[in-house]
This record gives structure tokens, C-alpha cells and sequence, in this order.
């Protein structure tokens, strides 16, 4: 039996789950409560509520990313500012400027039309960030991946991650010409190497991953030569092999994945810390405040998983994972229904970034495969990963609108 | 105090969510939008349900309702389906000063609304779900 369809109901739905969860930080913090913290909760359930009220008005295309993204950005940063009100209110700006680039994003989309044929541009650019992180990169966490800008710290390889995308959408879907050059793919894949090879330099094997994966991905639907995916894996065992044996902070991961417990004290801490903290958290978790998140270093950021689950349970944790593969779902489907290759490209690539980062660093904490520095996009704390996650975010809104072929070449 | 609310919250906090997706992945298999869009999409359609192609004839995937929209076996009817088990005139839609109703047309089988049988005329909206022996309609009133 089927009862009527009410269509607003997962919008009530994130609205009474922030409400209620906003309350209970509220009597979480009652003695130091501040201003700000009133600041925080009005902020939240305001900016949502009316960016998702917006994005109907103004956008025909999907409408289930954005609702998909704002659970997972509420669960994050109630969580965040449980762990550190401070690090929860800015947290929150970076949310706000992040919906604002969301904006921005899905508007550059719709309304510019030559993205597939700025091919040299998207090189450049990418060498250039690459360039300026090795320049000016300071060294966080054992990875060189930071670059400071007027005092706000910035990761390149987020935006260096979109711009690969892009790249890669303008290569196989785009103009023509630069496919028509002689071993056009094997030039592609050893560009594509040059910047993996840049970010194991940096140590950021995280990225490192995520480049490796987009590519594989990418190059698997849409290249004319299929030995090249056959190389592409054969190179990628090579070097992964020659990475463990050359590389001190390689072994490291492979050890503490394979066996934490020895080095409990020093190089296996975070990992035992976090598996320890998943089964305290049980079922359905300690509650919220009842818990000890911050005996995980970086409980807020790479490892926010942990303490998710560790104070609202594995089924929270479970249901984070499920979000994550409904919004992966949610954009093949928009790549399967844009008629534009380009732009179908691009959402592919953009979902792929999506699903292959929440992997890894889920899969990470969980220790299924060897632990590798990443945010879990949307969820985590850092202002650049909120801010790139969104820009993300509204290309896949922008590609959900139907385009005509016109002017494109189709491959 | 904070204790026990917090450990009842943790159990409705874990409903809300499972909820949440519940309702999303139930949207996106019914294939409807979740948010009003204003005048960009008007009027009102009847949305099929059911895989097209596991259906032994022909239909689109929605239909418009304009002042009248019937289904039966004839050929009269804007929705044809051949079909033994649905009678020659079987319901209609009709719109009446910016309200659909639902008219059984004395069919052997019957007409279902959100799972109740159909007896004379009933006033639909937005989200209600027709059945019509193994057909399934979604009512979508845009506008």
C-alpha cells in the first residue's frame, strides 16, 4: 500500500535534525555559552535552509546533490564544533563562502561555453599551482602540500584535483585537434604521471591516489587504445611497488595497515586510536559529548569519521557512507543524461572525485587499506577542502541541465 | 540531565538520517523533484511508474492533463492500453477551476488511489499514485 508522497519531507527532515542536534550542543556547552554559539546555530539552519530553497528557485537541473551534501555538511560540522566550538565557527564561514562559490560555480556552467577549449589553460594552471606549492609549500602532517596566502592556508592539490577534470573532459570530450596529435594519450598519460609524480614528491599520497583514480577511471570509459589501460595498471603496480621501497613514509602506511599494534606509541597511534574510538561508539554510538574524539589527533579533519562514529555510532557512520553512494549515484545519472560529452565527462570525473576521496579516507580510518592523509569532502574540517568540495558541487549542478550539442564536437 | 538526552537523541538522531535516505532514494525511484519550482515546470501531468519496456505495449513515460484525460481500452481514450483486464472507458481526470478529480468510470476491475479502491469521484493533488490493475501513475500537479 502506497500513501501520498510528501515531496518537501527531506527538507523538514535535515531541519528537525539540525534543530534537535543544535539543542543538544547548546546543553552541551551551557556554562561557557557565547554569542557566537547562537551565531552558529541561527547560521546553519538559515544558510541551508535557504540555499536549498534558492537552488530550486533559480536551477532545473538535479536537485537531490545538494540536499544529499547539506546532511552530510550538518553532520560534520555539529561534530566539529563538538570537538572545538572555535574550529565550528570558522567551520561555518568557510561553509558560507563555500555555498557562495557553489553558486558561483553552477553559474560560470551554465552561462560560459567554452570550458572544453582551454585544454593549454588547464595545463598551465595545474603546473603552475604545482609549481607554487613546491615554491612556497610549508610542511603539515609530513606532507609539503600547503601554500600561505595572506595568512589563509591553502591545499593547491584541491583545486589542482578540479582543474584535472577539467583537463581531462577538455582531452576526450572537447576539441578535437589536440586528440588528432600523434600518441595523443600517451602525451596525456605522461602528463597525467608528471603531476602524480610532483604530489609523491610533496608526500601527499592522498592526492597522489585520487589523481591515479580519476584518470584510471576516465581512461578506462573513454580511450580509443585499450592497451593503454593494461599499461596504465601495469605502470601504476610499478610504481607503487618502487614507491614502498623507496620511500620511508610509503612503508610506514603499508606497516601500520598491515599490523598497528606494535607501534601503538608512536607510528600506529592514530590508526589504533581511531579503530579504538569506532568500537567504543558501538551501534548507536556514546551520544553527543559523551564520548573522547579528541584522543584521536585530527579527530576533526582526516579523521572525523571515527569520531562520528564514536559518538553517534556506526549506524550514523554506515549512513554517511550510504549518503556518499547515493550522491555518486546522483551524478552518473546526470552524466548519463547529458547529451553533451564534454559536460558529461565532467560530471562523471566530478562524482568520481566525490566517491574515490570519501573511499579512501573512509576505507582509511577503518584500516581496509593503508591510511592516506584526506578530508572526507564535506564533512571534515578545512576551509580549502569545504570551499573546492563546493566549487565541485556546483559544476555537477551546472552539468545537470540539458545542453544542446551544438559547436561540440562529439567523440 | 545532558546524559540521558543525549543518549535519546542518539537513537533519534540515527532514525532522522536513516529517514532522510530513505526518502531521498524513494524520490529519486520515483523520479520526482523535491522542490517546488515555481512556474518553471506548469501543469499538471500524469507521471507512469512502472519500466516502460516491461510492459507489453505502448505508452510514453507521462501524460498531460488538460481538461480531460481518460484511460481505457478503446481508441476514444487519450491513454490506450490493451489490455483484458482494464474496461473500454476505465477512469478520467478532469480539471475543474484549478482542482483535478478522479472519476471511475464504472470499470470491472477498478481504479486505486494511494491503495484504496475508487468508488465515485475523488478530488486529487500533487503525489498521489493511481492504480490501474499492474499500471502505476504518479499525479504531478506543477503549477
Amino acid at each position: 500500500m502506497k500513501e501520498r508522497l510528501n515531496s518537501k519531507a527531506p527538507r523538514k527532515l535535515l531541519f528537525l535534525f539540525e534543530i534537535l542536534s543544535l539543542s543538544l550542543i547548546f546543553l552541551f556547552s551551557w556554562e561557557g555559552i557565547q554569542t557566537e554559539t547562537y551565531a552558529i546555530a541561527v547560521g546553519l539552519v538559515l544558510l541551508i535552509y535557504f540555499s536549498n530553497y534558492m537552488l530550486g528557485r533559480i536551477s532545473k537541473g538535479d536537485n537531490y546533490v545538494f540536499l544529499i551534501v547539506c546532511m552530510l555538511v550538518s553532520i560534520g560540522i555539529i561534530m566539529i564544533y563538538r570537538i572545538s566550538p572555535d574550529l565550528g565557527l570558522k567551520q561555518l564561514m568557510w561553509l558560507a563562502l563555500g555555498i557562495a562559490m557553489f553558486f558561483a560555480a553552477y553559474f560560470a556552467i551554465r552561462y560560459i561555453s567554452f570550458w572544453d577549449r582551454l585544454t593549454p589553460l588547464y595545463l598551465v594552471v595545474s603546473y603552475g599551482l604545482f609549481a607554487l606549492t613546491l615554491i612556497m609549500g610549508t610542511r603539515t602532517h609530513g606532507a609539503i602540500n600547503w601554500i600561505s596566502i595572506g595568512g589563509v592556508s591553502v591545499q593547491p592539490a584541491e583545486i589542482t584535483k578540479i582543474v584535472l577534470v577539467f583537463l581531462l573532459a577538455a582531452f576526450y570530450g572537447g576539441d578535437e585537434k589536440y586528440r588528432r596529435i600523434k600518441n595523443a594519450e600517451i602525451l596525456l598519460m605522461l602528463v597525467i604521471y608528471s603531476f602524480i609524480g610532483l604530489l609523491f614528491l610533496q608526500r601527499d599520497l592522498g592526492a597522489a591516489l585520487i589523481f591515479f583514480g580519476i584518470f584510471s577511471g576516465l581512461q578506462y570509459i573513454y580511450t580509443q587504445d585499450r592497451r593503454l589501460i593494461w599499461a596504465n595498471l601495469g605502470l601504476a603496480a610499478i610504481g607503487g611497488i618502487a614507491g614502498y621501497i623507496l620511500f620511508d613514509h610509503v612503508k610506514v602506511r603499508v606497516t601500520t595497515w598491515l599490523d598497528p599494534w606494535p607501534y601503538i606509541n608512536d607510528k600506529g597511534y592514530q590508526i589504533t586510536q581511531s579503530l579504538f574510538a569506532i568500537s567504543e561508539g558501538g551501534f548507536f554510538g556514546t551520544g553527543l559529548g559523551r564520548g573522547n574524539p579528541a584522543f584521536i589527533p585530527l579527530s576533526y579533519n582526516d579523521f572525523i569519521f571515527s569520531a562520528i562514529s564514536e559518538e553517534m555510532g556506526i549506524f550514523t557512520g554506515i549512513g554517511i557512507i550510504m549518503l556518499f553512494m547515493l550522491l555518486v549515484y546522483r551524478g552518473f545519472k546526470i552524466a548519463l543524461r547529458q547529451d553533451n560529452q564534454f559536460f558529461r565527462i565532467l560530471a562523471l570525473g566530478i562524482s568520481m572525485v566525490f566517491g574515490i576521496q570519501s573511499f579512501i579516507i573512509i576505507g582509511g580510518v577503518l584500516k581496509v587499506i593503508p591510511l592516506t592523509g584526506l578530508t572526507l569532502p564535506f564533512v571534515s574540517y578545512g576551509g580549502s577542502s569545504v570551499v573546492t568540495s563546493f566549487i565541485a558541487l556546483g559544476i555537477l549542478q551546472g552539468t545537470s541541465e540539458k545542453r544542446g550539442k551544438a559547436g561540440i564536437g562529439n567523440g | 540531565m545532558f546524559d540521558l538526552l543525549s543518549i535519546v537523541l542518539k537513537y533519534v538522531f540515527v532514525f532522522i538520517i536513516y529517514l532522510f535516505i530513505f526518502t531521498i532514494i524513494r524520490m529519486i525511484y520515483l523520479d520526482i523533484r523535491s522542490v517546488d519550482y515555481g512556474n518553471l515546470e506548469s501543469g499538471a501531468y500524469l507521471k507512469l511508474l512502472n519500466r516502460i519496456d516491461s510492459l507489453p505495449y505502448n505508452l510514453s513515460d507521462s501524460y498531460p492533463v488538460e481538461g480531460e484525460l481518460t484511460l481505457g481500452r478503446q481508441k476514444e481514450n487519450i491513454i490506450q492500453i490493451k489490455d483484458p483486464y482494464i474496461s473500454k472507458k476505465h477512469f478520467r481526470i478532469i480539471k475543474d477551476e484549478e482542482e483535478f478529480f478522479l472519476e471511475d468510470l464504472g470499470s470491472s476491475n477498478g481504479t486505486y488511489l494511494n491503495g484504496e479502491r475508487v468508488l465515485d469521484v475523488v478530488r486529487i493533488g500533487k503525489g498521489d499514485i493511481i492504480k490501474v490493475g499492474e499500471l502505476e501513475f504518479i499525479f504531478i500537479d506543477g503549477a
